[in-house]
């Protein structure tokens, strides 16, 4: 009994990790995109650790949810409306800019001169 | 015109190779011109070596202990953000775009190094 618990209360816990995890990394490029400056950005990367150090330790599983949803929800707020996307990935200038063309496609060389072979 | 021609073919240039340090080495066909971008892939040890430079100028890190095969959260004693943080360092470096869920994965250099390798777009 105590074992189905303690092993749903981990896998509890390791996906609030991992939702604090991606919380961050979108809350560091975001301030990435906000701060170009790379002074600026160190600072206020920094100033975002520190928001997340301070709840480092919370244990109550429902504390810790909220907290979550809250970061979220401060992270949506503060969205760029024009974040830098690197050119090839979906949403940048490059992506699809040159498709492989389908397959079965040839040139023809001489087109319309072939009688005059 | 006609003058020209035969200037330019008595002229004789000297061709240089330039090699920088650090560039990708230069083969000695110098007048030879990738104009592809699908040749020029990055080798391993170019990864490697590019991947410990990143992972050392991190200010938490201890240089000396960074090799080709550290764990940064169990050799290193990084902390999970200090993870996310290195993950975005390397993006920046190979100007890659990593999904959330494969950047959470990314734990060790080994794997760092094996991702990047094997991304087709790793500048």
């Amino acid at each position: 009994m105590s074992g189905a618990t303690a092993a749903a209360y981990l896998a509890r816990r390791a996906a609030q990790k991992e939702r604090v995890r991606i919380l961050y990394r979108r809350a560091l490029k975001d301030t990435l995109n906000w701060a170009v400056h790379r002074h600026l950005f160190y600072q206020d990367a920094s100033d975002l650790r520190e928001k997340f150090e301070a709840h480092k330790h919370a244990e109550d599983l429902d504390t810790i949810d909220k907290m979550i949803a809250a970061g979220e929800a401060t992270y949506n707020k503060w969205r760029h409306p024009d974040p830098y996307i690197v050119p090839w990935a979906p949403g940048g200038s490059k992506f699809t800019r040159n498709p492989v063309p389908p397959s079965g496609i040839e040139i023809v060389y001489d087109y319309g001169r072939e009688d005059n072979e | 015109m006609a003058l020209r021609a035969a200037v330019l073919r008595h002229i004789r240039l000297p061709v240089q190779t330039l090699t920088a340090t650090g560039s990708r080495p230069q083969p000695q066909w110098s007048f030879l011109r990738l104009f592809s971008s699908h040749d020029d892939h990055l080798t391993k040890e170019e990864v490697i070596d590019r991947v410990l430079d990143v992972v050392k100028s991190f200010p938490k890190v201890d240089p000396s202990k960074v090799t080709p095969d550290v764990h940064f959260q169990k050799d290193l004693g990084l902390d999970s953000l200090d993870n996310v943080e290195i993950v975005m360092a390397l993006e920046e470096e190979f100007k890659l775009e990593i999904p959330d869920k494969e950047a959470d994965k990314i734990d060790s250099c080994n794997l760092a190094i094996e991702y990047i390798y094997n991304h087709p777009m790793a500048g």
